[in-house]
């Protein structure tokens, strides 16, 4: 059932892998294998806070052992619903340690040599050992292959129990089967009293229902499978409960009567005694920060404190102050030793990191993100990352658990922000517009298009870009797509105006590098863009911008002729404008304009799908350090951000440097 | 009557000097520092021999997928072992044939996390700019990117630094199709490397050249755009490796089969690292 299997050092060495298949064999070695895939794409962005991933038909799923920077993959069909593959997993994990730790250890030792004067000597012993992989690993495959033989009987004697008991209750009916709910009563002669054993009757038969089915259907064993999945799910998860089990809940629609559970929790009219009192307490301190709290007056009036700018806090151990305000609610320290133990375990540079050092700190830096606006689900995921990669680590010398994290953090903002293709633009024109001519006579000029939300500075945006533009010599032709607002034309008339103006290079204007093209209001944008570019064709301009309208992420018909759009013109840049003010949204704005494009740009036949290509951040003057948007929107598409707008005038544009960013964020 | 004696027959006591710890007079406090100060010295002077020792690595960079793991498992195990993307940098210290030793480390490729090499720059004896010379063609621009960066970064050394030695490796030779012509594998992939990466260099030397860059958020004195293309060569003429400013930079081809091992190489009679370590016992001579 499984296609390939494999562990690594996360340096990049394969120490063992299987394939099951030629065709997974074949292309494991290759640079599309799931692996592969797997690391560029998930490890790399730092998604590692998600269970699954999938690619090509492949499912893939990994765990790591952070002390010896391993990983474990597993990778098998999509359509299969593989129940066992968790449980494998953590046995292969667990075995793999203790069969071959004394050999893993020095491996990853000699990959981490740091003073070559030291180990110089070490070296002249090991060429005495020679590395013989083959021979360390040789007992493995046949302890794999027992591990895999018994998980999969495991799971197919589930399977069998699971159509035994379906098959057992259908039996037991005396009428024949009919997917009718009306014969329900006919099962139990006693009326159903209350509604527990209503629902517990209509889960049953819904059981029933997807026994019966499978069994009809005779080769459903997908469906059986997928069936036995989800009730063994619950079962067989207890070991790896890192992972969230997401059972699927049904989904509560409105006409249904409430059920007694739903009522209780519903039910506000009776004062209910809170949770705990310690849960209260914490919430009143959260509520009000005791340093901000304004004066009282002579009179007994209170009066809000001053706004006071620039104020730099003495104290810079952010975490530190986290803790201490979260100290209603840590956690008692663990440990035989507790505190002192931990420093002398630290000392000797062999204390672990665990899961309960990890949380206070993790919970603390979620908070400090959120504060610099990162949305609430990126911070929470980027945590889980950084709270993954650090389990089971070991730390030692003089730093702290905090200082730790604080490393771990940085890096992984680091490599988010990251861009991973080429924010050059200006190359990318020369490039496309010195490329070899095809057959027609014109260059087909670059076309950028700006697509965004409104009201986010889209237009104000595109004259800027315009404007360096034509300092770089370019000849820029700028759509009006825009032809449902009123007044978008002629903001786009006056910004024309202005750059005509401007000269550049010591010429007095720039008349003829610049031009608008607009059909007025009402019409179709798709179509107005198509005669601009061929416009543009047949009069020499390097370079279309595109103006549209600005739409909410789901308004189904605009994001459909946005599409349209795209896949008619296939512009070779599509530019989310998002402004640095947004908060949660950023991550739904981005997700759903992203998904919009997609499906809809490729369900026109126009092949794959054009996602969003870069991003434009505006208003980055109105937020001073909290810069949290840019974190989010980066994570959530994985894009880069191409320019920063800072202010209303046409040299107010900038490009990002990820240090700057990343030290905003982290810093108070 | 005793209080009425003369009190200043005595001599007016002068304020003792109590020693620092009670029991321990001056001069045994005065030797312990002294001990101290002469071990935090030779504490130092031990860090800074260590620090002295430095520049004796080789770095492996490169565009990602072009092999660079593989040529360290091989330098450092005598095997080539299959590999993976690299999630972080690996070092290791390899004893050459002429019997000195070098440390190897290994940077992952992957755009968003190379930049680690800059950490180890200090420490470069040698760089080895690794390109998978079967793919150049295809992703010639990205590859150029990349060498740009490694170029910008040893330009922009202190000078008190001596520059690390810069070998561009065409490697994955042996999957080229030489064609009729008779030349080796090595050479052909050398070539083909080299034409389109000056190529590509001189595409983005022109695209930066007289233009207007857009400022970097923060600081105002800071450049965004990165220099490192100076050729010493007539002012229009294309780039060209030779005439680079920042020092000499030197080709090979090489190949590395997974799998391999040393000894299988020695029966075959190729060893397809030997440019790379013939270079190596060159720079170390």
């Amino acid at each position: 059932m499984l296609d390939h299997c494999s562990i690594s050092h996360k340096g990049g060495v394969v120490l063992w892998s299987r394939s099951f298949t030629p065709e997974a064999s074949h292309i494991a070695s290759s640079s599309a294998s799931p692996v592969n895939s797997l690391i560029r794409e998930a490890l790399i962005e730092g998604r590692t806070a998600e269970e699954k991933y999938e690619k090509d038909g492949y499912a893939v799923k990994w765990t790591f052992v952070n002390d010896l920077e391993l990983i474990f993959v597993v990778a098998y069909q999509r359509i299969l619903q593989l129940t066992y593959v968790d449980d494998l997993l953590a046995a292969l994990k667990a075995l793999f340690i203790k069969l071959f730790e004394p050999f893993l250890a020095t491996f990853v030792a000699s990959l981490h040599a740091l003073n070559s004067t030291k180990s110089a000597s070490s070296v002249a012993g090991d060429t005495t050992t020679s590395w013989n992989f083959v021979k360390a690993f040789e007992g493995w495959d046949k302890v794999f292959d027992k591990l895999l033989k018994g998980f999969e009987d495991k799971a197919a004697q589930e399977r069998k129990s699971r159509f035994r008991s379906t098959v057992h209750a259908v039996s037991a009916d005396p009428s024949p089967p009919s997917d009718d709910l009306s014969t329900i009563p006919s099962e139990s002669s006693v009326v159903p009293q209350d509604e527990q054993q209503i629902a517990r009757n209509v889960q049953a038969l819904k059981n029933r229902l997807r026994g019966r089915g499978g069994r009809r259907g005779g080769r459903g064993i997908a469906r059986v499978e997928s069936g036995s999945g989800r009730d063994s799910h619950p079962a067989s998860d207890s070991e790896s409960n890192k992972r969230k089990t997401k059972s699927k809940a049904q989904r509560k629609w409105g006409d249904e009567a409430p059920s007694e559970m739903d009522m209780a929790s519903l039910d506000f009219s009776v004062d209910k005694p809170s949770g705990t009192d310690g849960h209260l307490s914490h919430d009143l301190q959260a509520l009000v920060d005791e340093a901000s709290l304004g004066t009282r007056t002579r009179d007994g009036m209170y009066e809000v404190k001053d706004w006071e700018f620039g104020t730099k806090e003495g104290e810079d151990d952010v975490i530190a102050r986290a803790l201490k305000s979260d100290g209603t609610t840590t956690k008692q320290t663990s440990g035989s030793l507790g505190a002192l133990g931990s420093l002398f375990a630290r000392l000797t540079g062999s204390k672990v990191l665990t899961q309960e050092d990890l949380k206070p700190v993790l919970e603390g830096m979620k908070q400090h993100l959120m504060k610099k606006n990162v949305a609430r689900e990126i911070a929470d995921k980027v945590c889980e990352g950084v709270g993954e990669s650090l389990e089971g680590k070991k730390v030692g010398g003089f730093q702290t658990t905090s200082n730790a994290v604080r490393i771990a953090l940085s890096s992984s903002l680091t490599r988010i922000l990251t861009p991973k293709t080429s924010t050059d633009l200006l190359l990318s024109i020369r490039t496309k517009l010195s490329s070899p001519l095809p057959s027609t006579q014109q260059r087909i000029p670059y076309s950028i298009t700006f697509v965004g939300v409104n009201g986010v500075g889209k237009s104000t945006n595109l004259s800027k870009v315009c404007f360096w533009l034509i300092q770089n010599g370019m000849r820029v032709l700028i759509a009006a797509c825009d032809t449902f607002r009123s007044g978008a034309v002629e903001q786009l008339r006056v910004h024309v105006r202005n750059l005509s103006m401007l000269g550049v290079n010591g010429a007095t204007d720039s008349k003829g590098r610049v031009e608008l093209f607009e059909k007025g209001y009402g019409k179709d944008a798709a179509g107005i863009a198509k005669e601009a570019i061929t416009y543009a064709k047949e009069n020499d301009f390097d370079v279309v911008l595109i103006d549209t309208a600005g739409r909410m992420q789901d308004n189904e018909p605009l994001m459909r002729a946005l599409a349209k759009l795209v896949a008619v013109n296939n512009p070779d840049k599509i530019l989310f404008v998002g402004e640095a003010l947004v908060g949660n949204e950023a991550v739904d704005q981005l997700t759903k304009f992203d998904r919009a494009l997609r499906d809809f740009s490729s369900a026109s036949g126009a092949g794959k799908g054009r996602g969003i290509d870069g991003m434009i951040v505006t208003k980055w003057d109105t937020v001073d350090d909290k810069v949290g948007a840019a974190l989010s929107m980066t994570y959530v598409t994985g894009q880069p951000i191409i320019f920063v707008g800072c202010g209303q005038t046409y040299t107010d544009l900038r490009q990002l440097r990820v240090a700057n960013v990343v030290q905003a964020i982290l810093s108070d | 009557m005793d209080d009425s004696l003369p009190q200043e027959a005595t001599p007016e006591a002068t304020p003792e000097v109590l020693p620092l710890v009670a029991g321990t007079s001056t001069q045994t406090l005065a030797f312990g520092s002294f001990v101290l100060a002469l071990t935090i010295l030779c504490a130092f002077l031990f860090s800074r021999r260590r620090s002295r020792s430095r520049g004796n690595a080789l770095l492996l960079v490169g565009p990602p997928d072009s092999g660079k793991t593989a040529i360290l498992s091989t330098l450092a195990y005598n095997q080539t072992l299959p590999s993976h993307t690299s999630l972080q940098t690996n070092a290791t210290v390899v004893a050459l044939p002429s019997a000195t030793t070098l440390r190897v480390v290994d940077v992952p490729g992957h755009p968003r996390i190379r930049d680690q090499f800059l950490e180890h720059m200090g420490d470069a004896k040698a760089i080895a700019f690794v390109v998978d010379a079967s793919t150049v063609s295809r992703n010639g621009a990205a590859v150029a990117e990349h060498l740009h960066h490694i170029l910008h970064a040893i330009t922009s050394l202190p000078p008190s630094q001596p520059a690390p030695a810069l070998l561009i490796l065409a490697h994955k030779a042996d999957l080229l199709k030489t064609g009729t012509s008779s030349s080796t594998l090595a050479d052909v992939a050398v070539s083909r490397v080299r034409t389109i990466l000056e190529r590509e260099l001189e595409k983005r030397r022109e695209s930066q050249s007289g233009g207007v860059g857009v400022e970097g958020l923060g600081e105002e004195g800071e450049r965004s755009d990165m220099g490192g293309l100076d050729h010493s060569g007539p002012a229009g003429s294309p780039f060209k490796f030779a005439d680079w400013e920042g020092g000499e930079v030197d080709f090979a081809g090489t190949w590395a089969k997974v799998g391999e091992t040393k000894e299988d190489e020695k029966q075959s009679g190729t060893d397809g690292l030997e440019g790379l370590t013939e270079w190596l016992d060159q720079l170390s001579r």
